[in-house]
């Protein structure tokens, strides 16, 4: 059925295919020009301390790392559940080409989430203390918990694609293969409660600081509209991800993920479509009912009313337009769009809005340090799906595992 | 009935004869007070209202028209309405529809008094004078003692002349005390004013070294006399302060408060200890007494060096090798 | 007693009591109103002379580093400084209605403290005593509980790369429990922090409110604001609270605001503002299986009934035409003889299979398509 035959495959004899990591190709070399900074700047972070690479303060104990790197990641990784629970639960199979490259990203995005809580935690090593000494009222706690258990529920998803590749040498991985696609629908309800926890729980990690963050952003029903959002997120993330797979990895597609991608992303457009709209609908009774209009004529009136028209509205409009007219491109861009929005409203959340009413001078702006860990992160995820995608079959199906999972 | 009635007049003829007789020998009273600009009487006894049967309980009083209109600018300050009518006249004793409903009671005491945006915000006796004790020369130990409203305290203007008989403030309460009567009285309570003479500074300690708490710092010399005397000169020559501090040692209770005033008063040490007591924390400690005494009525008295914070003008550092 | 009677008196006295009791009970056990018997220190601004002594004091009794500037040097009260992990405490200058005044800042040791909610880790603890104190040895670093507080009163160690911790007043807890007074509070020479029982301290303020009219605004912050406070502060007054009873934090909310304190925290331990979402956490776990357990019993089902449907109809289909096409070539057969009816078997046949290939396809299509 699915055509492979000029697919680089690795085989038996042939496990690497690395020669697309040594081509002098210009994201090759800005690829290891951000991983050689990246390291040094980790060097620093951690021989040096957090003060000395970043503007973090007291006033701003949360800065990009987390803002960017923690809840962006998380939101943008949402693309997992969301297909896994569309293909699987709803039973919608036309979308099963999207799961891998979906439930790839999401691996990798809670994955890295983890490693860069490390550069911002004053004790990366402690990290498990949360689960020695479990302060069971802390909404960090639950964000925790569901974090590290939904990347062992993805680990688990995801483990499907190396044991492809490696079934050559390890036959016996076969078995886990045959449990974990035995288990898929287990794992993906399982993936979409922890998922339906932490996704509204970084929302609710502000809950606590209701004199902190401006009244435009600060909701009771913060955890809603992290939720909401990051439904939309997950949708446009397959899509733009398709968008740059198109681009860059097509030679490791087979003919059904290419075939079925137009019909992905129309598809989650349209959906993207229905949630943006809800959540501006949401926000805007929200706005009304906290009596916030004052607001809208200040300086942050006009930031969230950039952020409901310009980063909700509007995209929920192009993907409408684009999902029904068809046009793949239209979605495309509704796609760049909500994912900036995205990190446009957790940027706001977590440090532009926040302690809105500290004097300028004590406002907090990222140093180029934490910027480039940020950036460092960002390749280290492009690099490493990079070498998932060249030895493993995320965009094309295994030829010795075909019809499963 | 008619029969009864007749020596009941002649008995009523007889007594007001015999009335007659002191109220004779009084009306030297009125005439020996100074005369006012206004043209007010100098004396003038007001009668405290409320209830009949417990009249006996607050006495009137007299109050002094000439050294109150000496004082004040403007007759409006007190006839606020601007006719030099009687206070009772709208402010009844109930309260009545011109008076606003604020009581003869009210119109004396009242403190509180929200400014008026129309024309001038009307005073009380009681709001006024506590006014005066913001002048700089009373603010300084205001701002740190402030008298009980005891009897001590009312009693200051509500006391009348020791001539006045039981029968006649009975008649006083009742409004049946004849005018002529009402106004000898008022000017002899006047004429009797007599007034305490305070404490003469060469009788208190001089300097006083205190050093009970000094650690990092030497002890601090304290010129007693000198700040006694101070205060005295400032109000020698009220008669507020004069009447109001019915004691010869009343000066002495603004810092030494919370003990009956005496020329010899206890130690600030013999109640606030040096350590604070858990049980009792609203009492300073010593050393917060001592400053919380002398910052208080320095700034009241708008003092403005030395500094609060700067140590060294009261107590020498301790050097390093001193300790 | 006969067993009536032991029965009617259960139904009177002992039901009764027993259901309205445990109900009553819990009721109150619902706000935890702080611990009896804790201590507090109230903070009078209006006797505050910003000398900076408790700052130096708490520098010394904590051995913090010494600071930049010395302490006897005041110009620093005019720069509005916060508490950080070297500095405990810190006194700055504000302004009410011209005049200047004091307030010291530190931590106000919360009755239910929004750092000791926030901490995943239980690094802080409310102590009987009052304090609320830290342990770094089980402290990730991740910094939450500075994002919780309230009042901006924790530090981190951002200079220090391998321990890093947070730090903040820990109510001079080891001279508490060695019976001494706060070192900020024992070095106060002007009374402007009294120490003492929580509860005594609010009567204090409350008689000091009423015996210097005019003297302070009515309104003891940290009585009830965030939940309570240990420590609370007694504001002066300014021209608008000036002789006012009870303003409330409404009406004290400018005199506050001109000290640097926020009224606008609420009632309620900061806490509280997540324990709704926490509550459903439960909810999501129960009730998110079960439904996405049905969605996809559903979405299998009808897969399954689409299915046999499908292949009932295909059989029927096949079934029609197996008999046409024998009924066609038994014709051809009589017709043409059996070598003709042979070609047209074959060619039917190709003909039929060439069609189920294209209905194949096209039917892959039409229902990506339509979808």
């Amino acid at each position: 059925m699915a055509e492979h035959y000029d697919i680089p495959m690795p085989t038996r004899d042939q496990m690497l295919n690395l020669t697309p990591f040594f081509r002098l190709t210009p994201g090759n070399i800005i690829t290891y020009i951000i991983l050689a900074v990246g390291l040094v700047v980790t060097v620093m972070r951690f021989t040096l301390g957090i003060g000395a690479v970043s503007n973090l303060d007291d006033n701003y104990p949360w800065g990009i790392w987390i803002g960017f790197d923690l809840l962006c990641g998380v939101a943008l990784a949402a693309g997992g559940y969301f297909t896994t629970v569309a293909c699987y639960v709803l039973g919608l199979k036309r979308f099963h080409s999207a799961v891998r490259p979906a439930v790839t990203t999401a691996f990798l995005g809670y994955f890295f989430v983890v490693v860069a809580l490390h550069y911002d935690l004053g004790h990366p090593l402690r990290l498990p203390y949360a689960f020695f000494y479990p302060g069971t009222t802390s909404v960090l706690f639950e964000v925790g918990l569901c974090v590290a258990t939904y990347v062992t529920v993805l680990f688990c998803e995801f483990s499907v694609m190396p044991i492809e590749w490696l079934a050559h040498r390890f036959p016996v991985l076969r078995i886990f293969h045959k449990l974990i696609t035995k288990t898929v629908i287990l794992l993906t309800i399982f993936g979409v409660t922890l998922s339906t926890l932490h996704q509204s729980s970084l929302g609710s990690l502000f809950l606590i600081a209701p004199g902190k963050l401006h009244p435009l952003w600060y909701s009771p029903f913060m955890p809603m509209f992290f939720f909401v959002s990051s439904m939309a997120a997950g949708a446009s993330m397959v899509i733009f991800e398709g968008m740059l797979t198109h681009k860059g990895l097509q030679f490791y597609m087979d003919t059904n993920h290419a075939k079925d991608s137009k019909l992905v992303t129309l598809s989650f457009s349209r959906a993207a479509s229905f949630i943006l709209m809800g959540y501006f609908m949401l926000k805007l009774i929200d706005m009304i009912v906290q009596n916030n209009f004052a607001y809208l004529f200040s300086g942050y009136g006009v930031l969230w009313l950039v952020e409901m028209f310009g980063f909700v509205l509007l995209p929920a409009l192009i993907y409408a337009k684009g999902a029904r007219d068809g046009n793949e491109h239209i979605c495309q861009i509704g796609s760049i769009i909500t994912v900036l929005g995205i990190i446009f409203n957790r940027f706001n959340v977590s440090i532009i809005a926040f302690n809105w009413h500290l004097p300028a001078a004590e406002r907090y702006f990222p140093s180029w340090h934490e910027i480039t860990v940020s950036i460092f992160i960002v390749t280290l995820i492009i690099t490493v799906y990079r070498f998932i995608v060249y030895h493993m079959p995320v965009l094309y199906e295994h030829p010795n595992f075909r019809h499963h999972g | 009935m008619r029969h009864t009635l007749f020596p009941l007049t002649g008995l009523l003829l007889l007594l007001s004869l015999a009335c007659l007789l002191p109220a004779g020998a009084q009306a030297a009273a009125v005439d020996e007070l100074e005369a006012t600009d206004s043209g007010a009487p100098t004396a003038i006894m007001m009668l405290p209202g409320g209830d009949k049967k417990a009249a006996g309980s607050m006495k009137p009083v007299v109050f002094n028209h000439l050294i109150h209109e000496r004082k004040i600018e403007d007759c409006t300050v007190c006839h606020h309405t601007g006719d030099p009518q009687k206070c009772s006249d709208c402010h009844t004793l109930k309260g009545s529809e011109e008076g606003k409903y604020i009581t003869l009671e009210r119109a004396m005491h009242a403190t509180n008094i929200a400014p008026r945006t129309d024309g001038p915000t009307p005073q009380s006796c009681v709001s006024c004078h506590e006014q005066q004790l913001k002048r700089r020369e009373c603010a300084g130990c205001h701002s740190i003692a402030k008298p009980a409203r005891d009897d001590r305290w009312c009693g200051v203007c509500h006391s009348v002349t020791s001539s006045m008989s039981a029968q006649q403030l009975q008649q006083a309460a009742s409004g049946t005390l004849p005018d002529d009567e009402r106004d000898e009285l008022a000017a002899r309570t006047v004429l009797e004013k007599r007034y305490a003479t305070p404490l003469r500074p060469e009788l208190l300690p001089s300097r006083i070294r205190l050093d009970s708490l000094s650690d990092k710092f030497g002890p601090n010399y304290f010129n007693h006399r000198r700040h006694v005397a101070s205060l005295m000169r400032r109000i020698q020559d009220d008669k507020l302060a004069a009447a109001f501090h019915k004691d010869p040692a009343s000066l002495c209770t603004a810092c030494h408060h919370n003990s009956p005033a005496s020329a010899t008063p206890p130690s600030c040490a013999s109640c606030h200890a040096a350590r604070i007591d858990p049980a009792n924390p609203g009492t300073p400690t010593l050393k917060a007494a001592y400053h919380l005494q002398c910052m208080g009525c320095h700034d009241g008295m708008k003092v403005a060096r030395p500094l609060k914070t700067s140590c060294a003008s009261c107590h020498k550092p301790r050097t390093e090798e001193g300790q | 007693m006969n067993r009536r009677k032991f029965l009617a008196l259960l139904g009177t006295a002992g039901v009764g009591g027993a259901l309205a009791t445990p109900g009553m009970a819990a009721a109150k056990a619902h706000v935890f109103p702080g611990y009896e018997d804790s201590y507090g220190v109230l903070h009078d601004v209006t006797r505050c002379i910003g000398c900076r002594q408790c700052e130096e004091a708490c520098n010394a009794v904590n051995s913090l580093p010494q600071p930049k500037t010395a302490f006897d040097d005041l110009d620093v009260l005019g720069v509005r400084r916060r508490t950080s992990a070297y500095e405990w405490t810190v006194v700055n200058q504000y302004t009410i209605d011209d005049k200047p005044y004091f307030r010291k800042l530190q931590c106000f040791h919360c009755n239910e403290p929004a750092c000791a909610s926030a901490c995943f880790a239980k690094c802080f603890t409310k102590n009987p005593d009052g304090s609320v104190t830290y342990n770094g040895d089980q402290c990730v670093g991740c910094r939450y509980c500075m994002i919780a507080c309230p009042f901006y009163i924790p530090g981190f160690q951002y200079d220090e790369p391998f321990d890093p911790l947070v730090q903040k007043c820990t109510f001079c807890k080891p001279r508490l429990d060695k019976g001494q007074l706060p070192g900020c509070v024992e070095a106060c020479p002007m009374d402007a922090l009294t120490f003492g029982r929580r509860s005594d301290l609010i009567r204090l303020a409350r008689r000091r409110i009423e015996e210097n009219p005019g003297r302070y605004t009515d309104y003891i912050y940290g009585e009830w604001d965030a939940g309570g406070t240990a420590w609370m502060v007694l504001a002066p007054a300014s021209k608008e609270t000036a002789g006012k009873s009870d303003v409330g934090a409404a009406g004290a909310t400018d005199v506050m605001h001109a000290i640097g304190l926020d009224t606008h925290l609420g009632t309620q331990p900061m806490g509280e503002l997540t324990y709704g979402a926490l509550g459903t956490v439960p909810l999501i776990v129960a009730f998110w299986p079960i439904l996405f357990g049905g969605l996809y019993g559903i979405s299998k089902s009808r897969e399954a009934r689409n299915e046999m449907r499908n292949k009932i109809m295909r059989a029927a289909v096949r079934q029609d035409m197996a008999a046409a096409m024998d009924d066609a070539v038994r014709r051809i057969e009589q017709q043409q003889g059996p070598e003709a009816a042979e070609v047209a078997r074959q060619a039917l046949e190709d003909a039929v299979e060439e069609r189920r290939q294209a209905a194949l396809d096209a039917s892959r299509f039409a229902r990506k398509e339509d979808h």
